[in-house]
């Protein structure tokens, strides 16, 4: 009798022993699925770390060179602090920069020019707000340095809205109407390609046989915004 | 004797339950995630990227001293000339519009986030996502508001930020950012506010059973963008 209970005991304990070990994989292996991150790059696969690898080369590269540029800029600072006309001239520098960021500088380049014509036929759907939209985001994904509609400039507030009650689309708080020209500065080839191929914004527009033509060009010429940039809530 | 077995039967009868359990797992785990596996070229171009990355960090850091050192030569260099001042200020408000230093200010923060519905009970499971182009929607919509600066999951917006959603992930100024969405925009709260109003933007993506939440702040802090802008096409036109 004694001797079968202790027998009993050591399975329970044997039992009890391999259950929690059981269990203690399982958690762990939980736990690894909940903290696999689809954004980490221990989960991509070899042509996705490639295309990971070639970006950050890129991006290395043109902080890089920004940072060099900043170090020349604050060496000629130094150098030309005793002269107001110098430091005149390199701040005139830096501004030119950030107005062509801002859009407050006319500026010119290789890109294309496209044009979306309205038709009458009623079986095809009108363009919207949220076309131009999506083109414009395709555009600055394709790398545009500048961007207009109708010549009004895209500059980083710039909202593109349709106003329901007059019927019209508003760039920047302008209407504009149709046929829309949009124009961009880029490399040409690579602004085209990505509008065009498949998927691409222009290429869906066609398949709705909306007429849609692009153009590239050497030389386009972009405007600069007309109105005043002015902040008020942000410090 | 007879409820010796009856122990043994229950026991197996665990062990296997669970020893399947585990088995399903580690089948899942190999289907879903690829770092189990051990390819060694995967694993030399992942250490690679690691490399350049912290590179890439490192040298931003640089940069960001460097920045703050050049706006101290610039002050020193104009705080004897009214007119030289006036251009340092222009220079200094530039940048923050632009998107190159950090901004406070009062404002709103979207979050949008994917459907917690079972995607099963949907018609088109798609629509309970998140896209890119409703995130490029609600920033149209927030400019519209009159928002001053704008990010998404701390990524500042500049001039030529473009959207693009690749999966289930949205790329950002080349970085990679998953949903949920927060977009933080200063500006004057309650004009911003108007995304949720009856009708608005926001009510038109949660009918599509998108989460959709806005919530006012006093004080939105906005990151810089942390790349740079360089241009390769454009030319400044002189007048």
């Amino acid at each position: 009798m004694k001797k079968m209970k202790k027998g009993k005991i050591t399975m329970i304990i044997t039992a009890g022993i391999a259950c929690f070990v059981l269990v203690l994989v399982m958690t762990m292996q939980f736990k690894i699925v909940n903290e696999a991150d689809i954004t980490s790059i221990e989960n991509m696969r070899k042509s996705e770390l490639s295309t990971e690898l070639a970006n950050w080369k890129t991006r290395y590269d043109e902080v890089n060179n920004q940072y060099e540029e900043t170090v020349d800029m604050i060496e000629e600072y130094k150098n030309n602090s005793e002269s107001n006309e110098e430091t005149n001239n390199l701040m005139d520098s830096e501004l030119e920069q950030i107005n062509m960021s801002l859009g407050k500088t006319d500026v010119e380049g290789q890109g294309i020019i496209i044009t979306i014509n309205e038709t009458d036929n009623e079986e095809i759907e009108d363009i919207t707000a949220d076309d131009l939209l999506v083109i414009v985001n395709a555009l600055k994904l394709a790398g545009a340095e500048a961007i207009s509609i109708n010549d009004q400039r895209i500059i980083n507030m710039s909202d593109i809205v349709y106003i329901d009650a007059a019927k019209v689309i508003r760039v920047n708080g302008e209407r504009i109407l149709a046929p829309y020209t949009i124009k961009a500065i880029g490399d040409s080839s690579y602004l085209e390609s990505s509008l065009i191929g498949n998927g691409g914004a222009v290429d869906e527009m066609r398949k709705k046989e909306q007429d849609v033509t692009i153009e590239k060009e050497n030389n386009v010429t972009i405007y600069k915004y007309n109105g005043d940039i002015e902040t008020k809530y942000m410090e | 004797m007879q409820n010796k077995k009856v122990v043994a039967i229950v026991l197996g009868v665990m062990c296997f339950a669970l020893t399947a359990g585990i088995c399903i797992q580690i089948r899942t785990v190999q289907a879903t995630n690829s770092s189990v596996s051990n390819n060694y070229e995967e694993n030399n171009l992942r250490a690679e990227v690691l490399r350049y990355k912290e590179r890439y960090d490192n040298k931003v850091e640089d940069l960001a001293n460097a920045e703050e050192e050049l706006e101290k030569e610039r002050e020193s260099a104009t705080k004897n000339d009214t007119a030289l001042k006036e251009k340092e200020e222009d220079i200094l408000e530039g940048n923050k519009i632009i998107g190159l230093t950090e901004v406070t200010g009062p404002g709103v923060i979207v979050t949008l986030s994917d459907s917690k519905k079972d995607a099963s009970s949907s018609l088109d499971p798609s629509s309970l996502l998140v896209h890119d182009t409703d995130v490029l929607s609600v920033i149209n919509e927030l400019k519209n508001a009159g928002a001053e600066a704008i990010s998404i999951n701390d990524q500042r917006i500049i001039p030529t930020t473009g959207i693009i959603c690749g999966g289930n992930i949205i790329d950002i100024n080349g970085e990679k950012v998953g949903a949920p969405f927060e977009i933080k925009a200063i500006g004057l709260p309650e004009q911003l506010a108007a995304l949720d109003r009856p009708g608005g933007y926001l009510e038109l993506l949660r009918s599509y059973s998108v989460e959709a939440n806005l919530e006012k702040s006093n004080n939105i802090t906005i990151p810089k963008y942390t790349g740079t802008i360089t241009y390769e096409y454009a030319k400044a036109i002189e007048d």
